[in-house]
C-alpha cells in the first residue's frame, strides 16, 4: 500500500513539470479567454458580465462573417500551393541527381532565415518603388508603371499567400521526402521491369503510398496556416481596407488594437473552435491510418 | 542454341571488382540456380541480366540479342523479388494485373490473364485482398503471378523463399518446380542455400567472390567437385578436410602423409610433387562404422540422434573438426572411441591451390 501510494507520488512528481507548464501557459489563459469573451472588459479597471452580448454583436454587426470567410479562402490556397510545391520539390530532390545534397540544403533556407527578416525582405521586394518584382515586370515590359503589391486589396492578398507559402514549403518538403524516402525501393524496381515510367510509377505507386503523408501534412499545415499571425501583420497589418484581415488579424485588432478585450476574446473563441475541430480531425486521420498501417 | 548467353561480363562499383569476367550459357527451358555465399555476386548478376544494373563490361545475349542497353521489359524477363515488391495499396488483382496495365491492355484481356494466373497459383478465392491480409507463401505467389502475365522468355527469382519459414520453403519449392514443368520456361534462381540449388537446379552455377566456381548439374557438383570452395559449399553436412602432404606420386598412387592419422594411399594417375600440401576431402554421408579401407577411429564429442540419421561431432589430432553421418541410431556414443573409416573410392583430393586431382 505504502509503495503503491510512493509510486503515485513518484509519478505525479515527474509529471508536475509539465502539469504546471499546461496550467499555467494553456489552461488557464484558455479558461481566461472564455471568461473574458462573456464580458464588456475593455481598458477599465472593472468590467461586467454581458452573457453572449459579445458573440450576438460579432455575427451581426460588422464583417465577421466576411473575415472567416476571407480565413478559409487565404488558408486553402496557401496550403494547397504549400502541398502542390512540396510535393514537387520532394519529388526533384528524390531523384537521383548530381549535387543532390547541394539542392537538398538549398531548399532550408525559408525555413532557416528568421521569420521576420524573410517577411520584411518580401515587404522590400513588394515594395512598388523599389522593389525587385516591380522592378523586374517594368524591365521586362509587362507592366509600364511601378505596381505596389501591397498598396492594393487583390495583390496584397495573393502576396501575403506567396510569403507564407515561401516560409512553409521547406517542411512540407522535407517531410514528402522523408516519406517518398521510406517507400520500398523494390517496388519500383518490380514496376520499372515491368515497363512502367517514371510518371506512371509516381501516379501508381508513389502518390497512393504517400496519401497517409499528405492527409497528416495538409491537416498539421492547415493548423498553422488558420493561425498564420506574423506574416500578415508585418506585410499589410490586415490591410489595405481590411483585405488581408484574417481572424488572427481580426482578433488583434479588435484585443489589443481597439481594447476591446471581451470582444475580442469572443473572436478568440470561435478561432478556437474552428481549430479544435481541425485538430479533432488531424488525431481521428491519424488514428485510423496508423490503424490502416498495423493491418 | 543457348537462350541466354553471358560473354565475359563484368560488374564495378568505383574500385571494387564485383562479377569478374562471368561466361556462361543457358538453354531453353532450363531450372538454373546461382548459388553462393553472401556477398558473392549472386544477386548483382541476377540484377545485371535482369537490367536493374549497368554493365561495366562484356556482353548479355538473350535470344541472340544483345541486350546491354535495352531496359528490363524489352529483355522478355520477369523477375521476382526477394522481398515480393507487392504494392500494399493494390488489391491481389491489381497488383498481378500491375504490368498488364502498364501495357494498357484492354480489361477483358486483363481479367483473363489475371484470373488464368491466379487460376494456376490457387490464389482466385484472394483476388480482392491485399497483400497485408495473406500469409508468406501466397505473397509469394501473387509475386509469382505478377511475373507469370507477362508471359517472359525468362523468369529470374532473387533469393524468393528466403522470407519464409522451413516448412513453407519445402512446400514452396515443390510448387516453383512444378510451375517450371508446367510452363517449360527457362527460369534463374538465386539462392545461398545449397539445399534449394541441390533439389530445383537442372544446372547449378556455383559463385565465388564474382567468378564461377563451377557449373554442372546437382550430381555433378555432388561427385566431382572441381575445387575446394565447391567440395565444401555444396552437400550438408559439409565435407570433412584433412590436411596432407604427398610423401610419394607414380602415376597410378599418390600417397599421402597425414601426420598423427598415418599414410594413405590413393589411385590417382596424376602426378604430384613429392611435399606438396594437399587437402583430402571425405563427405560425412561416405564415412562408415566398422571395417573400411582407411580407419580413423576418433571419438566423438557430440552425438545427434535424428532418428532417420545420427550425427557424430569429434575433432581430429590436427585440430579439424570432423562430421560423420550415418543412417538410422547405430551403437555410438559421445566419448567413446568409434571404429570410423573410408573408401578410398569416396575420397576426393585438393592440391594446394585447391583444384581437385583426379
Amino acid at each position: 500500500m505504502t509503495s503503491n501510494r510512493s509510486a503515485v507520488l513518484f509519478a505525479l512528481a515527474l509529471l508536475a513539470p509539465a502539469l504546471v507548464y499546461i496550467l499555467v501557459i494553456v489552461a488557464y489563459p484558455l479558461f481566461d479567454t472564455i471568461v473574458l469573451s462573456f464580458t464588456n472588459a475593455a481598458l477599465k479597471p472593472t468590467y461586467d458580465w454581458v452573457g453572449w452580448a459579445n458573440y450576438q454583436r460579432i455575427f451581426t454587426a460588422g464583417n465577421f462573417t466576411e473575415v472567416i470567410l476571407r480565413t478559409f479562402v487565404w488558408t486553402f490556397f496557401s496550403v494547397s500551393f504549400k502541398m502542390v510545391i512540396g510535393m514537387a520539390g520532394a519529388v526533384m530532390l528524390n531523384a537521383a541527381i548530381p549535387g543532390q545534397t547541394v539542392f537538398r540544403i538549398l531548399t532550408m533556407p525559408p525555413w532557416i532565415v528568421p521569420m521576420a527578416i524573410g517577411i520584411f525582405m518580401w515587404g522590400w521586394m513588394y515594395n512598388g518603388q523599389f522593389g525587385m518584382i516591380s522592378g523586374l515586370l517594368q524591365n521586362f515590359g509587362i507592366t509600364n508603371g511601378p505596381v505596389a503589391w501591397l498598396a492594393y486589396g487583390d495583390t496584397a492578398f495573393w502576396a501575403t499567400i506567396i510569403t507564407d507559402v515561401w516560409i512553409g514549403v521547406p517542411m512540407v518538403t522535407i517531410y514528402f521526402l522523408a516519406a517518398m524516402q521510406s517507400i520500398p525501393k523494390d517496388l519500383y524496381e518490380a514496376a520499372w521491369t515491368d515497363g512502367a515510367g517514371r510518371f506512371y510509377r509516381w501516379r501508381r505507386i508513389t502518390l497512393p503510398m504517400m496519401v497517409p503523408a499528405i492527409i497528416t501534412m495538409s491537416l498539421l499545415s492547415l493548423i498553422a496556416t488558420f493561425n498564420s499571425f506574423d506574416i500578415i501583420w508585418i506585410l499589410t497589418q490586415g490591410g489595405p481596407s481590411g483585405s488581408t484581415t484574417t481572424m488572427i488579424i481580426d482578433t488583434f485588432k479588435t484585443a489589443i488594437g481597439s481594447r476591446k478585450y471581451g470582444e475580442g476574446a469572443a473572436r478568440a473563441v470561435v478561432i478556437c473552435i474552428f481549430v479544435s475541430i481541425f485538430c479533432i480531425v488531424y488525431f481521428r486521420a491519424v488514428r485510423k491510418l496508423s490503424q490502416g498501417e498495423a493491418k | 542454341m543457348s537462350q541466354l548467353s553471358l560473354k565475359r561480363l563484368e560488374k564495378s562499383f568505383n574500385e571494387a571488382r564485383i562479377i569478374k569476367g562471368i561466361d556462361l550459357d543457358v538453354s531453353e527451358g532450363e531450372f538454373v540456380v546461382f548459388v553462393g555465399p553472401s556477398g558473392c555476386g549472386k544477386s548483382t548478376l541476377l540484377r545485371m541480366i535482369a537490367g536493374l544494373e549497368d554493365v561495366s563490361a562484356g556482353e548479355i545475349e538473350i535470344g541472340g540479342k544483345v541486350v546491354n542497353d535495352l531496359a528490363p521489359v524489352e529483355r522478355g524477363i520477369a523477375m521476382v523479388f526477394q522481398s515480393y515488391a507487392l504494392y500494399p495499396h493494390m488489391t491481389v488483382f491489381e497488383n498481378i494485373a500491375f504490368p498488364l496495365r502498364v501495357e494498357r491492355l484492354a480489361n477483358d484481356e486483363v481479367n483473363t490473364r489475371v484470373h488464368a494466373a491466379a487460376r494456376v497459383l490457387q490464389l482466385e478465392p484472394r483476388l480482392q485482398h491485399r497483400p497485408g491480409q495473406l500469409s508468406g507463401g501466397q505473397r509469394q505467389r501473387v509475386a509469382i503471378g505478377r511475373a507469370i502475365v507477362r508471359e517472359p522468355k525468362i523468369f529470374l527469382f532473387d533469393e524468393p523463399l528466403s522470407n519464409l519459414d522451413a516448412a513453407l520453403r519445402s512446400e514452396m519449392r515443390i510448387e516453383l518446380m512444378e510451375l517450371h514443368k508446367r510452363l517449360g520456361t527457362t527460369m534463374i534462381y538465386v539462392t545461398h542455400d545449397q539445399v534449394e540449388a541441390m533439389t530445383m537446379a537442372d544446372k547449378i552455377v556455383v559463385l565465388d567472390a564474382g567468378q564461377i566456381s563451377q557449373v554442372g548439374s546437382p550430381l555433378e557438383l555432388y561427385h566431382k567437385p572441381d575445387n575446394l570452395f565447391v567440395a565444401g559449399f555444396i552437400g550438408s553436412p559439409k565435407m570433412n578436410f584433412i590436411s596432407g602432404t604427398v610423401s610419394a606420386a607414380d602415376g597410378t598412387t599418390i600417397t599421402l602423409d597425414l601426420g598423427a592419422l598415418g599414410t594413405i594411399a590413393l589411385p590417382r594417375s596424376a602426378t604430384r610433387p613429392v611435399g606438396e600440401k594437399v587437402t583430402l576431402g571425405i563427405r560425412p554421408e561416405h564415412l562408415n562404422l566398422g571395417q573400411s579401407d582407411f580407419m580413423l577411429n576418433v571419438s566423438p564429442n557430440i552425438v545427434e540422434h535424428l532418428g532417420i540419421h545420427t550425427v557424430a561431432y569429434s575433432s581430429l589430432p590436427a585440430g579439424e573438426s570432423f562430421i560423420a553421418l550415418f543412417e538410422g541410431a547405430p551403437d555410438i556414443s559421445e566419448g567413446v572411441t568409434a571404429p570410423i573409416g573410408f573408401n578410398l573410392d569416396q575420397v576426393h583430393l585438393f592440391d594446394s591451390a585447391g583444384l581437385a586431382i583426379y
